[in-house]
């Protein structure tokens, strides 16, 4: 029997989404731990990386650039070179921006994850939104089992979340390309450039972006939080359908089929 | 008596004139009796070292010198599912047994009012840095936190300042728990002139441990030699004399020079050593390694290593030049009594010292992560039940450790202060629709998204429903098991300024209708205690009064399935809440009910889920308007407040829960502010404003004039039920001897409300979510 994938999901100091990350990883199959910055040595041996959200080394300067900076970086964007899978989660995905590895089509920084811009609350915004996924099924490692148009129910939780470039030409780039993965949509999949349905002003309703080849993602919503039907807010009917069943209310919800990708993206292309 | 190496305080000598003169130069606030009694305790004049740490520890935030006496007299702290009363950090109640073993819910709630009122945003930060380390110290895995806010009147004369704090405490709580990453799962929020000089700022958190993993904040058995680490920040001068101050009266004039008292926040900082805690623990679990653990709060090192080893009848000898500290010169007073945030204090056996050490400096690096920070052995634990402390090579303090742990206690005088309140003569609206939306658009009622859109809500990834979403935020509270845990604050500032006992029982049953209301079993409660000066017997009066109404309904209102209490297993007391001019704030006993699901699943919100349900009331309209939201509108206090009938409230309550568990409700609000006709509203609209379901009811139950039944505030629920469930929920109810109301159908896109056929209410849904979604965020502009 071929073994398990192993994900590691890194805890940079400041880091506070590990566990729930760790625990949507292990729902799926997978094995998994949770490694800390400092204890880098070996991690070349895990099949892919999880970088989750929270307020890496304080957000000191912006949100990621020190964690982009940490020498564990280093390995994490080599082993991506070499095609392992890496998700980064808010924070995580902050970092993968700010070290350049999204969208990654030139060898430095080409995007920012800026301030929210939100009529309502200014700052740290936590709050469900939808996402659409905007390209075909399979296109990157994480949307495995994502139709395109699938519109799925996840949180934000965060102040800098605006994807957002000066390079006029990227944006285009980037569709054409096909890395724009998920978008912030209404529940019936309509894009409106307008708050709430896009919570931050995002440029083209960005929530997550792949890289060219599809092995990385920065992922600006939690998927860690949306994965299972119990996490979901009584808005969504999925949840109030099992209200009373334990059973259902741990079973995935549909942000899970992120993490299932990996899983399965591992098993058929790595192991 | 112990020897030291320094100078003393001629405390004896000085007349009592040149004595008080004395203190008040050297910003002590204790007084001539208190100073002196310090020499008949120790046995000769203290040293400067000495007068401070009994100034700290004699403060009314430390000693409870005047409630003491009141709450051990009155609450009951214990009941079967209590694992630890208020006696340590945090209390803890039991959770259930999971594969035999029987896990507990760390509960803390404390205040940080006067720090908030000065430095809002630092003083609302720290309030939630402090709890969640009362928590943690218990050995637990801290899972939520919940803040109770009350601000003074934002349209009134100093609304300026009050919309600065409230915008300023809000950013300061999401500063600090987004950052540290603890959910926060409920709060309330109430606007009130009283609250003009003296906002209130409580904070609330939870956490999960076994019983047999429970650390205690004592020094275990035969810790003769143990070490006393220190953890954190590297000691400043921050929070120096911070309790002492907690017991001041405020003027706002002194708002500058009291800034120095107020701490410095490191959620950051925080975080780590949460994580590197959770490591001590498990390994000292491992090898079966017993130690002490201990917050670092008010009165600093000081108040924690003398309280860890007091408690375990030993004495301490520490060295303050072996403390981290981050400023050089600093005096030993200083060093012992200052509140640096972000530290604790460790009793553990030398032979596991160097594990801890390498966890907190290697492992997770904390001296390179904060400049000057770690974990570093200061002393040791003695047989002698003195407290010694060194400095630069001198014994700077030598007393016995019990002069300074028993604390000090007064017995108050009160007296009832005259309350001349009336009833208002109003006549009858003509345009309820415009009295609705006026009730939903008050501040106090409308949608508190504002705030707690700016908290993370859902991190951890175990909320169940998040707040806002229903009466109580739901946790799954392990991962290995079906349990939940609902928490909910309350207290309602209007009616204990009409009635501070009947304020006090209506916090406490509120709080249990609100976790009923998900479906949660009422198990504890905690109390913060917001009262004024207790040296006047007014306050006192007040204070006692809120006391005896948490007792009351705490024995009444018994833990389901028993004649036992709800027991009250955490509080804090915050006395001096009041302005410079002598106005009290209006009594808040503040009250957080925890509440437990066997199952999780079956917790269910406030928001109507389907078209053509049927709507039920509980709970009889009364003539009892007093401090209600109406009158408020109507710029009336009025004098009759909601009266509770324990008996009734008891099995309302009770049907609730056994309702919900059965899976037999849709929905379910309690009825309180703004009374039957905000919680249809409530309920049409959801959470998220983002309802679509109407309704249409029917006064035709109630002879009360139709504002008083629309908008009294008097106790019950409003559910919603599949027709297919009526039977079965109408012999429940019969069961605990209540009528069901049927209050009408979910229906439509609009509220329509009538009585004998003729239209009272007639507003759109949109009209409705328009109201309730402006008032708080106009408030904070």
């Amino acid at each position: 029997m071929p073994r398990k994938p192993n994900i590691a999901v890194i805890y940079f100091p400041g880091n506070n989404c590990e566990e729930e990350s760790l625990k949507a990883v292990l729902a799926t199959g997978m094995e998994g731990k949770i490694v800390r910055w400092n204890d880098r040595r070996g991690i070349e041996k895990y099949d892919g990386f999880v970088i989750p959200g929270g307020w890496g080394y304080e957000d000191r300067i912006r949100a990621g650039v020190i964690m982009a900076k940490d020498p564990v970086f280093d390995i994490i964007r080599k082993e991506a070179e070499n095609g392992k899978l890496v998700l980064g989660i808010c924070n995580g995905a902050q970092a993968l921006v700010e070290c350049g590895m999204i969208p990654g089509l030139k060898n430095n920084v080409e995007m920012a994850l800026a301030p929210n811009k939100n009529p309502f609350v200014s700052g740290y915004y936590t709050t469900w939104v939808y996402v659409k996924s905007a390209e075909e099924k399979n296109r990157c490692a994480f949307t495995g089992f994502t139709e395109k148009n699938e519109v799925i129910p996840i949180p934000i939780a965060h102040g800098e979340g605006r994807f957002t470039t000066k390079d006029n030409e990227l944006i285009q780039k980037l569709i054409k390309n096909k890395q724009i993965i998920f978008q912030y949509s209404t529940k019936e999949g309509k894009i409106e450039e307008s708050f709430p349905t896009n919570p931050n002003g995002a440029m083209h309703n960005i929530a997550a972006i792949c890289s060219k080849k599809g092995n990385v993602m920065a992922i600006m919503p939690h998927p860690e939080r949306a994965s299972f039907i119990r996490q979901l807010p009584d808005i969504v009917d999925l949840k109030n359908k099992f209200a009373g069943n334990l059973t259902a209310m741990e079973e995935p919800a549909p942000a899970m089929h992120i993490f299932k990708s990996m899983k399965n993206y591992i098993d058929e292309e790595v192991l | 008596m112990g020897g030291v190496d320094v100078e003393l305080i001629d405390i004896k000598g000085m007349s009592d004139n040149a004595l008080k003169e004395f203190l008040r130069k050297n910003a002590v606030s204790l007084n001539v009796f208190e100073a002196r009694k310090i020499v008949e305790l120790i046995g000769r004049n203290p040293t400067i070292t000495e007068l401070y740490i009994f100034n700290t520890q004699w403060s009314e935030h430390s000693s409870y010198k005047s409630s003491r006496s009141v709450l051990k007299a009155l609450l009951p702290m214990n009941a079967p599912n209590v694992i630890l009363g208020p006696v340590e950090d945090s209390g803890i109640v039991e959770l259930g047994y999971i594969n035999g073993e029987r896990y507990g819910i760390v509960v803390s709630h404390e205040s940080h009012n006067h720090p908030s009122q000065v430095v809002p945003y630092e003083g609302a930060a720290t309030g939630v840095g402090g709890i969640i380390r009362d928590v943690l110290c218990m050995g637990a895995k801290v899972i939520a936190t919940a803040d109770p806010l009350r601000f003074g009147d934002p349209n009134g004369k100093n609304k300026n300042r009050v919309k600065y704090i409230a915008n300023e405490v809000i950013n300061g709580i999401a500063g600090y728990g987004d950052a540290v990453g603890i959910p926060n799962i409920c709060g309330d929020v109430y606007f009130n002139g009283s609250f003009d000089e003296n906002c209130l700022v409580n904070v609330v958190c939870l956490g999960i441990v076994k019983e047999k993993d429970i650390i205690h904040s004592y020094a275990p058995k035969n810790a003769e030699g143990y070490d006393i680490v220190i953890v954190g920040k590297a000691t400043d001068n921050s929070g120096f004399g911070g309790a002492a101050f907690a017991s001041l009266i405020l003027d706002e004039k002194d708002r500058e020079s009291n800034r120095g008292a107020v701490q410095v926040p490191d959620p950051f900082l925080k975080n780590v050593i949460i994580r590197a805690s959770y490591a001590v623990f498990e390994e000292a679990r491992k090898k079966g390694i017993e130690l002490g653990f201990k917050d670092m709060g008010a009165g600093g090192i000081m108040c924690s290593t003398s309280e860890l080893c007091s408690d375990g009848n030993y004495g301490a000898d520490i060295d303050l030049d072996k403390v981290n500290a981050s400023m050089k010169n600093l005096p030993p007073y200083m060093i012992a009594c200052s509140e640096t945030q972000e530290r604790f204090a460790w009793i553990c056996p030398p032979e596991f010292t160097k594990t801890l050490l390498k966890i907190y400096n290697e492992d997770f690096e904390l001296p390179q992560i904060s400049l000057g920070a770690g974990a570093f052995a200061v002393g040791k634990v003695t047989k002698q039940q003195d407290y010694i402390l060194r400095h630069s090579g001198k014994i700077v303090c030598n007393a016995p450790i019990k002069s300074i742990t028993s604390g000090i206690k007064y017995d108050r005088a009160k007296k009832a202060p005259k309350r001349n309140f009336k009833e208002p003569n109003l006549k009858e609206p003509d345009d309820y629709n415009k009295i609705l939306l006026s009730v939903l658009k008050h501040p106090n009622i409308a949608s508190k998204a504002k705030a707690y859109k700016h908290y993370d809500t859902s991190v951890m990834g175990n909320a169940v429903i998040e707040t806002g979403y229903a009466d109580a935020g739901v946790m799954k509270a392990v991962d290995n098991a079906a349990f939940g845990v609902a928490l909910k604050t309350d207290c309602n500032p209007r009616y204990c300024k009409i009635d501070p006992y009947w304020g006090a029982v209506s916090a406490v049953a509120e709080s249990m209708r609100n976790v009923a209301a998900v479906g949660a079993i009422p198990s504890a409660l905690t109390d913060c205690l917001n009262y004024g000066n207790p040296e006047k017997p007014e306050a006192f009066y007040d204070f006692y009064e809120g006391v005896r109404g948490i007792a009351d309904a705490a024995r009444n209102l018994h833990y389901k399935g028993t004649t036992y209490p709800v027991p009250v297993i955490s509080g804090n007391v915050s006395f001096y809440n009041e302005s410079a001019s002598g106005k009290a704030i209006d009594p808040s006993p503040i009250i957080a009910c925890i509440g437990i699901l066997k199952d999780y699943s079956k917790a269910i919100t406030m928001k109507f889920k389907k078209e053509n349900s049927t709507l039920f009331l509980v709970g009889d309209r009364k003539d009892e308007l007093g401090g209600s939201v109406y009158y408020d509108v109507n710029d009336e206090l009025g004098a009759v407040v909601p009266i509770i009938d324990f008996e009734r409230e008891r099995n309302m309550i009770y049907a609730v829960i056994d309702a919900i568990n059965a899976g037999l409700l849709l929905s379910c609000h309690d009825i309180s502010d703004g009374g039957l006709a905000t919680t249809v509203s409530e309920m049409i609209l959801g959470g998220d404003a983002d309802g679509e379901i109407g309704a249409e009811i029917s006064l035709d139950f109630i002879n009360l004039r139709n504002d008083k039944a629309l908008f009294s505030e008097t106790s019950g629920f409003v559910f919603e039920v599949e027709d297919k469930n009526i039977e079965r929920l109408t012999n429940l109810f019969r069961f605990y001897k209540l009528n069901l109301i049927r209050l009408g159908k979910t229906t439509g896109n609009k509220l329509m409300i009538s009585k004998k056929n003729k239209q009272i209410i007639n507003l759109p849904i949109l009209k409705l979510k328009e109201a309730w979604t402006t008032g708080f965020a106009e408030a904070l502009e």
